[in-house]
């Protein structure tokens, strides 16, 4: 073994006895029962109709919350890859800084926002833009809006990455050999940052489909994601084979997008 | 930058030369569409184009680092400009090839760019630029990321390929050689403006300034100042004597005199110095005398062929002609 390779024993080990070690307990726990191994578990719990919708509405969210992060994080990578001195330390700490914030504190303040009294109503009902006040908390947008304000760094910081080495030039080649704005971002900018774009889909991806605390605060029990189903399996039915199932299942989805999405940005990386 | 106005003729090569910061790649990117002149014009084949942006303005750039589009084949690069204007797919593939062909890298169609060297990058980025048949051709220093052989063979070969093919190429260059070696006609900037808009044996026998003198070669200069004049020959006085020249000052003005160390022969001519020899090195086609004038001055002289017997420390007199002499006005 390479020397330089033991670097990584400490992260290793932890990883083995924090992460590795536990999940296995769990889908062991999934899979017996009395009678020793048994399917009869995941059977049940794909039969169930209920069940089918959170994981339908789990996929949804996180798919919609990756979506809408993308497109407000892209053109901010493109202007923090601009900006010059200060400014990008100003990008930088505005992206931060509302991680430190913590979740909790801005769900509260979103709903000082967003109630039927919140600011947000008065002030479109005062418009005349409304008759009377719009429903915004507690629905599936406005989860899907605030996971993405929460998750925004994690999409901008890889995308920004790509940007910030891209050569300004080829844009310019482009241009110089007629290709419109257009022609030039699907045909050049758009192929190249494209790893930068899966990186952060993924990590976006892996946190919004496995989120709790913002489901939680901001939709309640009413809209019940895969985290909140596996919290309650363990805390308040106290089903700990159920628990583990939903476990597994959603463990498949964040492999599967983890693996399929770096098989996507060593495709695209393979050509340049 | 001020005072640029110049004019480059159909079909012409030309090259923009002068040291970094001078302007020239600003120049080339205004030309091309890719910065704005706040005064000026740019205008192409009559039409002034200086309102259209670049991808309107049918204009090409080979870039220094040849940017090449790095996620794509060879083919596609060179398609690429024709994709661009909307060419339909059944006529894509023919001038691809043929423009391949023509830089002798079709059989590299398939590569991806990663697998190229530098002169093979350079090729494709010509065939490139050129597959679109551009209006004007521009060029950044298309040969700095060579090695010097491969330099001096892909200028020839450049060099005839836009002849052959009757382009109009603008290029940019920090290096004399190379812009005397590819344009018929060079214009020489300097702190953003153009000394001097000619052709290589103009600018090298008739330099404008002192600037172009020093930048284009390598001369010999001395400082002196006007005694006489008499049918357009300067008499001057300097530290070692008085030499002559052709030109046009006023008596008693300051005047740098320049002259060409292969002009110079050695013993009395009819400008004729003595100096102290430095170093006489012999490069095989000809012979560097490296010597230093009784005032100080550092006076260049080269020999045809190889030249023995001159030796460290030894006093020489060199001569050359009153017809070969350079003239400036103003000091050093």
């Amino acid at each position: 073994m390479n020397r330089i390779t033991l670097l990584a024993v400490p992260a290793l080990g932890f990883l083995a006895i924090l992460y590795a070690l536990p999940l296995l307990m769990l889908l062991a726990k999934s899979v017996s029962t009395a009678d020793g191994l048994s399917l009869a578990e995941y059977r049940s719990f794909f039969a169930d109709e209920h069940n089918m919708r959170v994981i339908w509405r789990t996929l949804r969210v996180a798919a919609l919350t990756t979506l809408l992060a993308l497109v407000i994080a892209y053109p901010t990578a493109f202007a923090m890859s601009r900006a010059k001195g200060p400014w990008l330390t100003v990008y930088l700490v505005a992206m931060v800084l509302p991680m430190s914030l913590g979740v909790v504190v801005k769900a509260f303040a979103w709903s000082i926002l967003f109630r039927a009294n919140g600011a947000l109503n008065d002030a479109l009902q005062w418009l005349g833009l409304i008759e009377r006040p719009v429903r915004m908390l507690f629905t599936e947008t406005a989860l899907v809006v605030g996971a993405a304000n929460v998750f925004l760094p994690f999409m901008v910081l890889p995308i920004y990455a790509v940007v910030r080495q891209l050569d300004a030039r080829l844009p310019e080649a482009a241009a110089s050999l007629g290709a419109t704005p257009m022609f030039r971002f699907f045909n050049v900018t758009l192929p190249l940052t494209l790893p930068g774009v899966v990186a952060g889909s993924a990590f976006t991806f892996s946190l919004a489909v496995s989120m709790y605390v913002i489901p939680s605060l901001i939709v309640g029990e009413r809209q019940q994601t895969m985290s909140m189903l596996i919290a309650r399996s363990f805390l308040y039915l106290r089903n700990e084979p159920l628990g583990s199932t939903i476990s597994a299942v959603l463990l498949a989805i964040a492999v599967a997008v983890v693996v399929l999405s770096s098989i996507a940005a060593r495709r695209l990386g393979a050509r340049q | 930058m001020s005072g640029m106005d110049f004019r480059v003729e159909r079909g012409e090569l030309v090259s923009l030369l002068g040291p970094s910061g001078c302007g020239k790649t600003t120049l080339l990117r205004i030309i091309a569409g890719l910065m704005d002149a706040d005064d000026g014009a740019v205008v192409l084949g009559g039409r002034d184009i200086s309102r259209l942006p670049a991808h309107r303005r049918n204009v090409s750039v080979v870039f220094q680092n040849y940017a090449l589009f790095p996620h794509l084949t060879v083919a596609e690069n060179v398609a690429f400009g024709l994709r661009a204007r909307g060419t339909p797919k059944a006529q894509i593939d023919g001038p691809v090839l043929e423009a391949l062909a023509l830089v002798r890298m079709d059989s590299f169609a398939d590569r991806p760019i990663s697998a190229l060297s530098g002169g093979q990058q350079q090729r494709v980025a010509v065939a490139r630029a050129l597959v679109v048949q551009p209006d004007l051709l521009l060029l950044d220093e298309p040969f700095s990321a060579l090695d010097r052989k491969l330099r001096e063979t892909m200028q020839v070969e450049l060099k005839t390929l836009l002849r052959d093919r009757g382009i109009t190429a603008i290029f940019v260059t920090h290096d004399q050689e190379e812009a005397m070696g590819v344009s018929d006609r060079i214009a020489v900037m300097n702190a953003g403006k153009i000394e001097q808009f000619a052709d290589p044996s103009m600018l090298y026998a008739r330099p404008a300034s002192p600037f172009v003198m020093d930048f284009v070669g390598l001369s010999t200069r001395i400082s002196g100042k006007v005694s006489a004049v008499q049918d357009g020959i300067l008499t001057l006085s300097t530290a070692y004597g008085t030499l002559s020249a052709p030109g046009d000052l006023p008596i008693g003005s300051a005047a740098q005199i320049g002259v060409r160390p292969e002009l110079i022969s050695l013993g009395a001519g009819e400008n004729a110095l003595s100096i102290t020899l430095e170093d006489a090195m012999v490069l095989g086609s000809k012979t560097v005398l490296h010597g230093r004038a009784e005032d100080g001055d550092r006076i260049l002289c080269e020999l045809p062929g190889i030249r023995t017997g001159l030796s460290r420390g030894e006093s020489v007199t060199l001569g050359w002609a009153v017809g070969d002499t350079l003239v400036y006005g103003g000091g050093a």
